[in-house]
C-alpha cells in the first residue's frame, strides 16, 4: 500500500472514529464515572443552546435577507451596470444532470427556467441524460421539441456508462454535459469567462429572478471567477402534499443553508449552484468519482485558487421536490437515505486535507481553520442528536445508587430541562419563518393543515436523532470501513430524482 | 455583506464569552457549589428536596418560613444538621431533622401529610355481623346474622340490596366468603357448610334451593372458593378437601393433616392453597410445616364437569370415565 492510500484511509477513518470515540466513551462514561458524564452532558446542553441561539439568529437574518430581496428586480439592476461590466456578452449555462427522472419531473423545471425574467437568448440549456437509461433518447427528443426553441440554445447529451475512472455519479454526467458545452461555446466563439454555469438537479425550478441576481452577483463580485454562487435551496414544489415527517425535514434543511448563508467563511456549495465556466474548466470540472460533487467542487477550486475561492450566497430561492414515498415507513426509508448521502459530504475530509498536504501556497491556519470546520461539522451531526436524547439521561438511569443521592444527579435533569425549555423560544422562531417560506396552500388542502404544520414539530426530537444523527453515523462508519457508497437518485413522491 | 458579517462575527464572541462566563456558574451550581461572596471561594453545599402528598404544604427550614410550598428543592445549603417542618392546613404536620452532606441531596419524597378530620364516611345503613370487600367489582357485602340476611351495596355506600336469606336452621356463622362470580356465596360452620344462591339470579339455571353439605365427623376450619366458583376448598382438622357446591355431593380428600387446627391462605389468582401442618421429628417433638398445594390442574376432570350448566350435573357413567 504505497503512502498517499495509506495517507487516504487514514483520514477517512478519522471523522467515524471520532464520532464513534464520542458516543462510546460517553456511554462507559455514564456507567463508570456518571458525575463526570453529567458535567460533560451539562456543558454539551448548554453549548448546544447557546449554538442554537446563535444560529436561529442567523437564520432570522438570513431570512430577512431573503424576503428583502424577494422582490428585487435583478435584470434591472444589471441593465443599470455600466457598459464594460460584461452584462452584454454574458451567457447562462444550466446544466440539468438527469439520472431516470421521468418528464413530470424534468418539464416544470424547464417551464420554471423559460419563464426566468431575463434575456431568453441568453440561455443555454442542457439537459444531461444518463445513456443507461432506455428512456434518455426519447424523453430528450420530446423536449427538445417542446423546449428548444425558447432559450439561446437547448443541448441534450448522453453520458455513456462506464468509462475509465468514473463512478455511477451525478458528477460524471455534469462533467460529460459541460464538456459538451465547452465544445459548444467553443464553436459559437463564446469565451469562457463569459458564461456562468448553473448545475441544478432535475427537479430544481427557479425563481424568476434567478438568473438577474447570479448575474448581477456575477458580474459585480470582486474576482468573480475565484467564486461559487449559491441560493437557498428551498423543498417547496410538493410541501403541501408531502407527509409531515419529510417536510419537517426538508424545512429543516433550507434553514440549516440558509444559517450556512450567513457563516461565509465555512460556506461551501450545496446541491443546485453556479460557478464561472472558465474556473470549471481550469479546475477540470466536477469530480466524476464521488457523489458529493456539489461540495467537492467548491473544495477543488479552493485548492485550485490557494485558498482564495469563496461561496457568494444568492438570496433568491430554488426550489426543490421533498423526498418523499407512499406511507410513512418508506419516507422514513427515503429520507434516510437521502440524508445519508448527503452526510457521504464526509468524504470532502480526506479528499481536503489530501490536497491541503500537497497545496504548499495556503497558510497553515487556514488549512487547520478549514479541516477543523469540516471535521467538526461531520462529527457534530453525527453525535450531536445522540448525545442529547440517548445519552443525555443515561447517567439518571444507570449512576447507581451512589450517583443519585449527588446534588449534579438531582440537577442534571432540572437544568437539562430549563435549558430545553429555553430552546422552546428558538422552536417558535423557526415554525415561525417555516410558515413564512411556504408557497400557497393548493386548493383542496385544508386550512387545517396550517395547524398541523405547528403541531409536527412536537417531532422533532425523534427526527433529529432518526434522520439528524443515524444517517451520519451510517456514513461515516461505511467510509471508515472503505465501504464506498454509488449515488442513488432519492425517491420523490411518485417520482425520481 | 459586510455589515451583517461584522454582526454575526459579534453574535459569534458574545455567544463564545456567554458560554465561558455561563458554564463556570451552571457547573458549580449543578455540582452544589456555592459562591461566597466574603470569603471570594466555592463552597461545597447539599440540598434537600421535599415532596409531600398532598402538595402544596408550606416549608419551615430550622424554623424559618421559606417562599416555596411543596414539592421543593432547597440548595445551597451549608452542611449540617436542618429542621424541617412541613404544615398544610387541615392536615397533622410532619417534622424531621434532616442531615444534608455537602455535594448531595437528601430527599424527603415519602411525606403523607395526613388530614386532622380523616375522610369518614359511615358505608352500612343497617346492622351486620361481619363484611367483605370487592375492591375490583367495588362492592361491599354485608352478613346480618340475627336477621339472616346478606345485603350489598357499592363502596359509595349506594345501591344496597338484599341479595340472600340465610337458612333458618343455620344458627351460627364461623365464616363465609362470595363466589368469584358473584353468584353465591358460602357459609360454615363446624359442620355444615351452606351455598346460598343469590336472589339476583334471573338466571333459572341456577338452583333455587340453597345447598348444604355436611361434615359430621371433621371439624371445618375454614373454606374457601376454587376460581371456578364451583368447587370449595375445604380445610378440616383432619383434611384437605374439595367438595363440588351441589346438593349431595362428596368431599375429596387431598390431603392428610397432622394438624388439629391448621392455618391457610388461598390464591384464587392461582388456584393454590397454602397451609400449614405439624410433622413429628425423629427425636419426637413436633414443628411447624408450611405447604403448597396447586389445585388448578389436580381439578380439570371437574372442571370439564362445571362446564355444565348448575343444577344439570350428572355423575358421570361408568363407560364414560373409562
Amino acid at each position: 500500500m504505497n503512502k498517499a492510500l495509506i495517507l487516504k484511509r487514514i483520514f477517512e477513518i478519522i471523522p467515524g472514529g471520532l464520532s464513534w470515540s464520542i458516543i462510546v466513551s460517553l456511554i462507559l462514561l455514564s456507567f463508570l464515572h456518571p458525575v463526570s458524564s453529567a458535567i460533560i452532558i451539562i456543558s454539551f446542553d448548554f453549548y448546544w443552546i447557546i449554538r442554537t441561539v446563535y444560529l436561529t439568529t442567523l437564520l432570522v437574518m438570513a431570512h430577512q435577507r431573503l424576503f428583502q430581496q424577494k422582490n428585487e428586480d435583478w435584470l434591472a439592476r444589471c441593465l443599470k451596470l455600466t457598459a464594460n461590466s460584461g452584462f452584454s456578452k454574458l451567457y447562462q449555462i444550466v446544466i440539468f444532470p438527469v439520472y431516470n427522472e421521468g418528464l413530470e419531473v424534468l418539464r416544470p423545471s424547464l417551464l420554471a427556467l423559460s419563464g426566468s425574467h431575463y434575456p431568453q437568448e441568453k440561455l443555454i440549456v442542457v439537459m444531461a441524460f444518463e445513456e443507461r437509461n432506455i428512456h434518455a433518447h426519447d424523453h430528450a427528443l420530446i423536449l427538445e421539441e417542446e423546449f428548444s426553441g425558447r432559450f439561446g440554445a437547448y443541448l441534450s447529451t448522453f453520458h455513456p456508462d462506464g468509462l475509465p475512472g468514473e463512478s455511477r455519479t451525478k458528477g460524471a454526467n455534469a462533467t460529460w454535459g459541460a464538456k459538451a458545452v465547452r465544445k459548444f461555446l467553443d464553436t459559437q466563439g463564446i469565451a469562457y469567462e463569459q458564461a456562468v454555469i448553473s448545475c441544478f438537479d432535475a427537479d430544481t425550478c427557479v425563481d424568476k429572478e434567478y438568473f438577474g441576481c447570479l448575474g448581477y452577483h456575477f458580474l459585480t463580485s470582486p474576482k468573480r471567477h475565484q467564486a461559487s454562487y449559491q441560493p437557498m435551496p428551498v423543498y417547496n414544489n410538493n410541501i403541501w402534499q408531502a407527509p409531515f415527517f419529510a417536510r419537517l425535514v426538508e424545512i429543516s434543511s433550507s434553514f440549516c443553508q440558509m444559517i450556512e448563508s450567513m457563516r461565509l467563511e465555512k460556506f461551501v456549495t450545496f446541491s443546485s449552484h453556479s460557478m464561472s465556466f472558465k474556473t470549471l474548466v481550469q479546475i477540470d470540472y466536477w469530480p466524476t468519482n464521488m457523489i458529493s460533487d456539489d461540495s467537492v467542487i467548491y473544495w477543488k477550486g479552493y485548492l485550485h485558487y490557494n485558498g482564495d475561492y469563496r461561496v457568494v450566497p444568492l438570496y433568491v430561492t430554488v426550489s426543490l421536490d421533498v423526498a418523499y414515498s407512499s406511507n410513512i415507513w418508506r419516507t422514513m426509508v427515503v429520507q434516510y437515505k437521502q440524508k445519508r448521502r448527503w452526510a457521504w459530504g464526509v468524504e470532502n475530509f480526506p479528499f481536503v486535507v489530501n490536497g491541503f498536504i500537497k497545496n504548499k501556497k495556503i497558510s497553515l491556519l487556514n488549512k487547520l481553520r478549514r479541516s477543523f470546520h469540516l471535521l467538526e461539522s461531520h462529527v457534530t451531526w453525527a453525535v450531536w442528536a445522540v448525545i442529547l436524547v440517548v445519552i443525555g439521561p443515561l447517567p439518571i438511569f444507570f449512576g447507581g445508587a451512589f450517583f443519585s443521592q449527588t446534588a449534579i444527579a438531582y440537577n442534571l435533569p432540572k437544568i437539562t430541562g430549563l435549558l430545553f425549555k429555553f430552546t422552546l423560544l428558538t422552536s417558535l422562531t423557526w415554525i415561525f419563518l417555516s410558515w413564512t417560506i411556504l408557497p400557497p396552500r393548493p386548493k383542496g388542502i385544508s386550512w387545517f393543515k396550517h395547524v398541523l404544520l405547528i403541531l409536527e414539530w412536537i417531532f422533532v426530537p425523534f427526527i433529529i436523532l432518526v434522520i439528524g444523527s443515524a444517517p451520519a453515523i451510517d456514513a461515516q462508519t461505511r467510509l471508515m470501513f472503505a465501504k464506498y457508497m454509488e449515488f442513488n437518485p432519492t425517491l420523490k413522491g411518485n417520482k425520481v430524482l | 455583506m459586510y455589515a451583517s458579517q461584522k454582526i454575526r462575527s459579534f453574535l459569534f464572541y458574545l455567544s463564545v464569552f456567554l458560554f465561558f462566563i455561563g458554564l463556570p456558574f451552571i457547573l458549580s451550581f449543578a455540582l452544589g457549589y456555592k459562591f461566597n461572596i466574603r470569603t471570594l471561594k466555592f463552597v461545597k453545599t447539599g440540598l434537600i428536596f421535599i415532596k409531600t402528598q398532598p402538595a402544596g404544604a408550606k416549608i419551615y427550614l430550622n424554623d424559618k418560613l421559606i417562599p416555596e410550598k411543596s414539592p421543593a428543592s432547597m440548595q445551597e445549603l451549608l452542611p449540617g444538621a436542618y429542621k424541617v417542618t412541613l404544615e398544610l392546613a387541615q392536615h397533622y404536620s410532619w417534622q424531621a431533622q434532616v442531615e444534608v452532606e455537602a455535594g448531595k441531596v437528601s430527599r424527603i419524597d415519602k411525606v403523607i401529610l395526613f388530614p386532622v378530620r380523616p375522610n369518614l364516611q359511615q358505608l352500612n345503613q343497617e346492622e351486620f355481623s361481619s363484611f367483605r370487600i370487592d375492591t375490583e367489582k367495588r362492592l361491599v357485602y354485608y352478613l346480618d346474622q340475627e336477621k339472616k340476611v346478606l345485603y350489598r351495596s357499592d363502596l359509595e355506600a349506594r345501591n344496597f340490596e338484599d341479595i340472600a336469606s340465610l337458612p333458618d336452621k343455620f344458627t351460627q356463622v364461623n365464616g363465609w366468603d362470595v363466589s368469584v362470580d358473584q353468584k353465591k356465596v358460602f357459609i360454615f360452620n363446624q359442620h355444615q357448610i351452606s351455598v346460598i344462591f343469590f336472589d339476583t339470579q334471573a338466571d333459572n339455571e341456577y338452583a333455587a334451593s340453597t345447598v348444604f353439605l355436611d361434615h359430621p365427623r371433621e371439624k371445618i376450619i375454614n373454606v374457601f372458593w376454587h376460581s371456578d366458583s364451583y368447587h370449595l376448598v375445604v380445610l378440616t382438622d383432619k383434611h384437605v378437601q374439595v367438595i363440588e357446591s351441589r346438593q349431595g355431593a362428596l368431599p375429596v380428600n387431598l390431603v392428610g393433616l397432622n394438624k388439629k387446627s391448621s392455618t391457610a391462605f388461598y390464591d384464587t389468582k392461582e388456584d393454590t392453597l397454602y397451609f400449614s401442618d405439624n410433622q413429628r421429628s425423629p427425636s419426637g417433638s413436633f414443628y411447624n410445616n408450611l405447604y403448597k398445594l396447586e389445585l388448578s390442574a389436580n381439578l380439570y376432570v371437574l372442571e370439564k364437569l362445571n362446564n355444565q350448566p348448575f343444577g344439570q350435573v350428572q355423575p358421570l357413567e361408568k363407560e364414560e370415565r373409562e
